[in-house]
């Protein structure tokens, strides 16, 4: 009657693997998530919109949200390039870029946090040129191509926009940004390479043979192939980016309104023993990560469609 | 190698530019790109930390980290470390020989949950922690009434450090076993090995590297975690690892602790890093890093 459950095997040492799994599984994973619906169940519908639907809570939702996806956009054109030349070119110091490309995995995130803020803050290595010269430059740049915008934007009856550049890199939302694409930058890098590894060469002969450009082959040929991965890095670097609080939070400023991401506000909750408020956050933030996952992963079973393998 | 045609410096190939090779401008802009990228975006603060930690010199930086301040959260994250990723070790042997040397329904799923704790934060999973076995649950306090607290003290690390480690090692295991299959473990058992025995001598010699390298990165995982151990910990002077340690040095305005504490771990990082590329290098057919992508 129907499928067993498992299958009979000859193999030894079922039990044991099982209860290993399963139990480990429950005690670390399933029980602690489970217990963080539960309390959002028990304080209910209500509550937790009541929680979330605040000014300072959908801000920082919306700060983390938005430039999580600006980061892993960022990772995702450059992680391709990153592959592109660490697979295909071989060249001095080949070896050291490839490993370093690691780095913000093994480099923990309160390092990473107080390293960019010591680069990045006003008086720092790279921050006191961006204060100095480069910010007001690019500021007075701006001055006319903002007028033009605006006089057309309210023409139009809309709410003025800037493109003003903050004048400091960390304490602003461009430190953020930097901190993020630090955390994401291996993901869409280390899932291209070994695609482009495996890559026949006689694919790229046969397009040049018909007559295609070099540049033709890469956006009509090798770009189809390698997008699922570059997806796939994608949605890693998304996922790690929205949830990274370690070095963000030193180069943030954390200012309520302004620079606060949403994890900090969790801690924040907590820290005034409001664990359903704590909770209420946590889950709209699992929500939504899902939801962007769940559009990530049919967008790339669309394109694996598209080109007609797995 | 399919890449021997343009990697070889013979001389025709200066006049003669493979159709599968870009012009050699942009190949060179590309590579200049990239090296500039990566020299500002990864070496830059990697070079920040290990500056600022030497900024008073080395014997500043060395008694800053055997203060009695620091000594305690240097030893917590060791012992963290040695018990979390022992735990996680075990698990993904466990699940790894679970889900490939078994058929069951639902393993796709199963391997779906196993991978749950990377796309959660880490302040999340902190919370779901916190929320379960805080003292005001009722798991909670029926522990801490018998003198076993979880939460603000070292179990509760632990556990916060095994959910964010979760999957490693058991991702990297289930590709190298799912393609070494089953036969050579059922040859040993035809030929009247018990399963014990199967493991340690067939199994287990065959999926050492992979099993070092799941090792090697839940260990540099469980050593710098911040997130998860934050929440869990609670700021408690007794129950702060190195990272937090870092915030708090860094807080209190004394920098220079701060940095030489942040230079030990990015010395741990770069090792970490030296002995994963080495396993790259003279194991790689033993790693399922080469063999992702499809």
């Amino acid at each position: 009657m129907g499928r067993p459950l498992v299958y009979k095997s000859p193999m030894p040492g079922l039990g044991l693997s099982m209860g290993i799994t399963f139990t480990m599984l429950s005690i670390v994973v399933l029980l602690p998530i489970g217990a963080l619906l539960l309390q959002g169940v028990n304080y209910g519908a209500e509550g937790v919109w009541a929680t979330v639907n605040r000014e300072r809570v959908w801000k920082a939702l919306y700060l983390s949200f938005r430039l999580s996806f600006y980061a892993a956009l960022f990772n995702l054109i450059f992680g391709v390039i990153l592959a592109w030349v660490l697979a295909r070119y071989r060249f001095p110091g080949h070896r050291i870029l490839d490993a370093a490309v690691d780095l913000p995995f093994a480099l923990p995130t309160a390092v990473a946090g107080i390293a960019l803020t010591a680069l990045y803050a006003p008086n720092g290595f790279f921050g006191a040129s961006w204060t100095k010269t480069i910010a007001p430059a690019l500021n007075a740049g701006l001055e006319y191509p903002e007028a033009a915008l605006n006089a057309l934007i309210m023409g139009l009856g809309f709410e003025p926009w800037t493109l003003q550049v903050p004048p400091r890199i960390a304490y602003s939302t461009l430190g953020i940004f930097i901190a993020l694409v630090f955390v994401g930058l291996p993901f869409v890098a280390r899932t291209v390479q070994p695609v482009i590894h495996e890559i026949e060469r006689e694919v790229e002969e046969a397009s040049a043979t018909l007559g295609a450009s070099r540049f033709h082959t890469l956006r009509r040929v090798i770009w189809p192939m390698l997008l699922p991965a570059a997806l796939t890095g994608f949605a890693l670097s998304l996922a790690r980016a929205v949830g990274e609080y370690g070095s963000v939070i030193f180069i943030a400023g954390n200012k309520p309104l302004v620079t606060e991401i949403a994890p900090l506000l969790i801690v924040i909750q907590l820290e005034e023993f409001s664990y359903d408020g704590a909770a209420a956050i946590g889950i709209a933030m699992l929500v939504i990560s899902f939801a962007m996952l769940l559009v990530i992963n049919l967008i790339q079973v669309w394109s694996r469609r598209r080109i007609g393998y797995v | 190698m399919s890449d021997l045609s343009h990697s070889s410096p013979a001389a025709p190939a200066a006049r003669f530019r493979s159709p599968t090779d870009e012009a050699p401008l942009a190949r060179w802009l590309l590579i200049a790109f990239v090296t500039v990228a990566l020299a500002v975006l990864v070496f830059a603060p990697l070079i920040a930390v290990f500056v600022e930690a030497l900024s008073k010199g080395w014997e500043a930086a060395w008694k800053s980290l055997i203060s009695r301040e620091a000594l305690p959260a240097i030893k917590l994250t060791l012992t963290v470390a040695a018990i979390a990723v022992p735990l996680n070790a075990a698990f993904g042997i466990a699940a790894a020989w679970f889900i490939t040397k078994f058929d069951f329904r639902g393993k796709a799923f199963l391997i779906t949950l196993i991978d749950l704790p990377f796309s959660v934060s880490p302040v999340v999973a902190g919370l779901c922690i916190v929320l379960l076995f805080g003292a005001n649950t009722a798991i909670g306090s029926w522990l801490v009434g018998n003198g076993f607290p979880i939460v603000f003290a070292l179990p509760g690390i632990v556990l916060a450090t095994v959910f964010v480690t979760f999957p490693f090692v058991a991702r990297e295991l289930i590709p190298v076993m799912i393609e070494q299959g089953r036969a050579e473990e059922e040859a040993a058992l035809t030929l009247g090995a018990s399963g014990w025995r199967t493991f340690l001598t067939v199994t287990l010699p065959n999926i050492r590297w992979a099993l070092l390298y799941g090792v090697l990165l839940s260990n540099a995982r469980a050593m710098g975690e911040f997130g998860a151990v934050a929440v869990v910990s609670g700021r408690r002077e007794s129950a702060t690892t190195m990272p937090l340690k870092i915030e708090m040095f860094y807080n209190e305005y004394q920098a220079a602790a701060a940095f030489s504490m942040a230079g030990l771990l990015a010395f741990l990082a770069l090792l970490t890093l030296l002995l994963k590329t080495w396993l790259e290098n003279r194991h790689a057919g033993e790693l399922s890093a080469n063999r992702r992508g499809h």
